[in-house]
């Protein structure tokens, strides 16, 4: 079992090599087919790994694997280690599997394009460094994979290398990132300094409480809300979609965007040690689906109305950790993987059959022409918006449903969710009217560039049709009322806070779902019959469209304030004291030794007679001294 | 066997010395100049075979033949540098080789 998680976790590691040390010997193509292969190699060593653990006893089905001792100082040691229990392996088969998919898909995607080799040695690393993040046994090995994510992300975003705008998105992230990734290393020193240690079992059995527990959890919620662009640091996100379309489905709506809630999950007992902390962690999360989900009614960029829609949908998964729900915050995420990044995929190939084209009223209409593709957006749509029997359907309302069962705040926050229901059903299906049953416009007609009689490569078709299928069947593995298997999996690693009665479950299934098919309905009425006119209410829409002008405010408050300090600075420091000290050093040594350089005249006979005076002068002031 | 005092010896390797050194100072030939250097050497040699003697110790004998074998060297490297200074056709004046100059 160990070994099998061992060999999930080098195997992308070996693609990089490979890719990597293999340079030009590999065919542009072949880069592809090695990280796809690998990966997949990754995948079905996660498989054997869930199989191997699924015949074990409950209580041994925890293990930790010590390659070697990684970093020693004193009594502090951290291990190389990696912890296989279920929600390890659970998190393992989510990212090789979907990870596999969508690099598989790349290959299609990104063919032709220049340096395929580097995006694909690229793509293999996030995902070792992501399957690092959820494997590690100690919180140092994963803030390792936890920055390396980032940086993957970094590299990822700004591919692209000639565009401004993807450089600029790529440092966005990066930098909103690194803010998260120091507050969680904060939240580590902590711990060390109270625990002296960083092992995920001692840590947890020892982890102090009150001040020390609750600055301890506000770093790590720091860390989890900047990778998983929920509020306030979520502004990375939208403008992460620069980066290539299969890097926006698998880094930034399937995995790395929901590694906070892995966070979250695993790290229970440090957040539940600090229960206001983990409730503040359900409160942002409600703020961001209900304000995402408005974003993305009136974003015009078809990879942004989703990117918005993802934060929305991890807004559910950050209220589920928050209210304990653990087991239902992992299963949302599962199933969102599926359908997020079929929708991506999707997208991705309508972009990539119009040229690069993002704008949906460029591209409306261009889903007709493309029925396959249409299909299984329709699938992930559904999916989205939680109509039964599509997969969100049962992963939404069981979080929705947890809301129920936590008192007055849980009223609260279970009334948020219901608002961003009906919010997911009007913004997804304006989407699917617009784009995919308008009349095509004639910029689609004239360019859509169909792939040998296809719609697309059939790399590109395979994968968005098996997401399409899992986005239907992904959901009947739990049915919270009737069977829950993933609770019971996952309930050894984090029993849940929240267990709601099967009446609540009724409740919050059909008002989320009567919800969703009102929202479906209001968009059908405005974009899809046109037969309301969509109001416009210039405030609104200001303030909509600059996203509730955050940017601006991050601008004017942070960015905008240390620009102009450092211009102070180098002009009252850096230009007098540091340049100009430089200057006169230079300038004075110059001086002084001028008067020394007329000295050397060149005639080597003064030389001699300066030598020869010297001497004698030496010889005479010796005996005139004794 | 016994000759006149050391003091003698010094004296004369003094006044090789001076004559070596003032003829470095004012000739500009280098060839005159290289010659007087040789002087220089040899009065150095006398100074230090007188001292040997004096003290009845072979070591200044043997510093003499190290002197020697340097001065015969430099003697080889200077006639050849000389040789080549002339056949660039340069004037073969100390004085005016002057790209030492700082």
């Amino acid at each position: 079992m160990t070994i099998a998680a061992w060999i999930t976790l080098a195997a992308p590691l070996a693609a990089i090599a490979l890719i990597t040390l293999g340079g030009n010997l590999l065919p542009r193509r072949g880069a592809g087919y090695v990280a796809t292969a690998f990966t997949f190699v990754s995948f079905a060593a996660a498989v054997y790994a869930f199989v191997a653990m699924w015949q074990r006893a409950g209580a041994d089905r925890s293990q930790v694997s010590t390659g070697w001792t990684w970093l020693s100082a004193g009594g502090f040691h951290a291990g190389m280690s990696i912890l296989v229990d279920p929600l390890s392996v659970f998190m393992m088969l989510v990212v090789s599997g979907v990870g596999a998919l969508i690099i598989g898909y790349s290959i299609g995607y990104m063919d032709g394009s220049d340096e395929e080799r580097r995006f694909f040695a690229y793509m293999a690393i996030f995902v070792f460094s992501m399957l690092l993040l959820v494997e590690s046994a100690n919180l140092l090995l994963l803030l390792a994979g936890w920055g390396m994510v980032g940086l993957s992300s970094y590299l990822l975003i700004g591919y692209d290398q000639h565009r401004p705008a993807a450089i600029h998105a790529a440092k966005k992230a990066f930098i909103m990132n690194a803010f998260g990734d120091a507050t969680m290393a904060l939240a580590l020193f902590l711990l060390i300094q109270h625990t002296g240690t960083l092992e995920f079992g001692p840590t947890f059995a020892h982890a102090p409480g009150g001040t020390i527990g609750i600055l301890i959890a506000l770093g790590l919620l720091g860390g989890a809300l900047a990778k998983s662009a929920q509020l306030p640091l979520h502004t990375w996100l939208p403008d992460a979609m620069e980066g290539p379309t299969p890097v926006s489905a698998l880094i930034h709506a399937a995995t790395m965007v929901t590694a906070g809630v892995y966070l979250i999950v695993r790290c229970h007992p440090l957040f539940e040690r600090a229960i206001s902390v983990e409730k503040t962690a359900a409160v942002l999360g409600a703020a961001t689906l209900v304000l995402a989900g408005l974003v993305a009614l009136v974003q015009v960029d078809i990879k942004k109305v989703i990117a918005y829609s993802t934060m929305s949908q991890i807004g559910y998964m950050f209220l589920a950790a928050g209210l304990g729900a653990y087991a239902n915050g992992m299963f949302h995420l599962m199933t969102h993987a599926f359908f997020k990044a079929l929708l991506f995929l999707a997208a991705g190939i309508l972009i990539h059959a119009l040229a690069g084209e993002q704008d949906i009223r460029k591209l409306r209409g261009a889903g007709r022409l493309a029925p396959f593709t249409s299909l299984c957006f329709l699938s992930g749509s559904l999916a989205l918006v939680g109509i039964p029997p599509f997969a969100g359907f049962f992963s939404k309302d069981s979080i929705l449903a947890a809301g129920l069962d936590r008192g007055t705040l849980g009223y609260i926050l279970f009334a948020l969710g219901e608002v961003g229901a009906f919010l997911t059903g009007l913004y997804t299906f304006r989407l699917w009217f617009v784009v995919f049953r308008g009349e095509p416009t004639p910029f689609v007609r004239e360019h859509f560039h169909r792939h040998h009689g296809k719609e697309g490569p059939l790399w590109m078709l395979g994968t968005v049709g098996v997401l399409g299928v899992l986005a239907l069947i992904g959901g009947w593995i739990q049915f919270s009322p009737i069977w829950h298997p993933i609770a019971n999996w996952l309930d050894p690693v984090a029993p849940p806070l929240a267990n709601p009665t099967s009446t609540e479950e009724a409740i919050a299934s059909a008002l989320a779902v009567g919800l969703g098919v009102a929202g479906i309905v209001v968009a059908w009425l405005m974009y899809g019959a046109a037969r309301v006119p969509v109001p416009r209410l210039a405030f609104v829409q200001r303030t909509l469209e600059h996203k509730f002008w955050f940017d601006e405010l991050y601008d004017a408050v942070f960015s905008r304030p240390a620009a102009q300090l450092a211009l102070a600075l180098d002009r009252a420091i850096e230009l007098p004291l540091v340049a100009g000290s430089l200057d006169a050093l230079g300038f004075g040594a110059r001086e002084a030794w001028s008067g020394t350089s007329r000295a050397q005249t060149g005639l080597v006979r003064s030389y001699v007679l300066a030598l020869a005076g010297a001497m004698a002068a030496l010889v005479i002031a010796f005996l005139v001294a004794r | 066997m016994r000759g006149p005092e050391v003091t003698w010896y010094l004296g004369v390797a003094a006044f090789l010395f001076a004559t070596g050194a003032f003829g470095v100072l004012v000739r500009r030939s280098p060839l005159i100049v290289l010659l007087a250097l040789e002087i220089m050497l040899n009065a150095c040699n006398l100074a230090l075979i007188a001292m040997s003697r004096h003290h009845g110790r072979a070591d200044g004998q043997v510093f003499a033949l190290g002197v020697m074998a340097v001065a015969a060297s430099e003697v080889v490297a200077g006639l050849g540098l000389i040789v080549a200074i002339h056949r660039r056709r340069l004037a073969l004046d100390v004085d005016r080789l002057t790209s030492l100059r700082g």
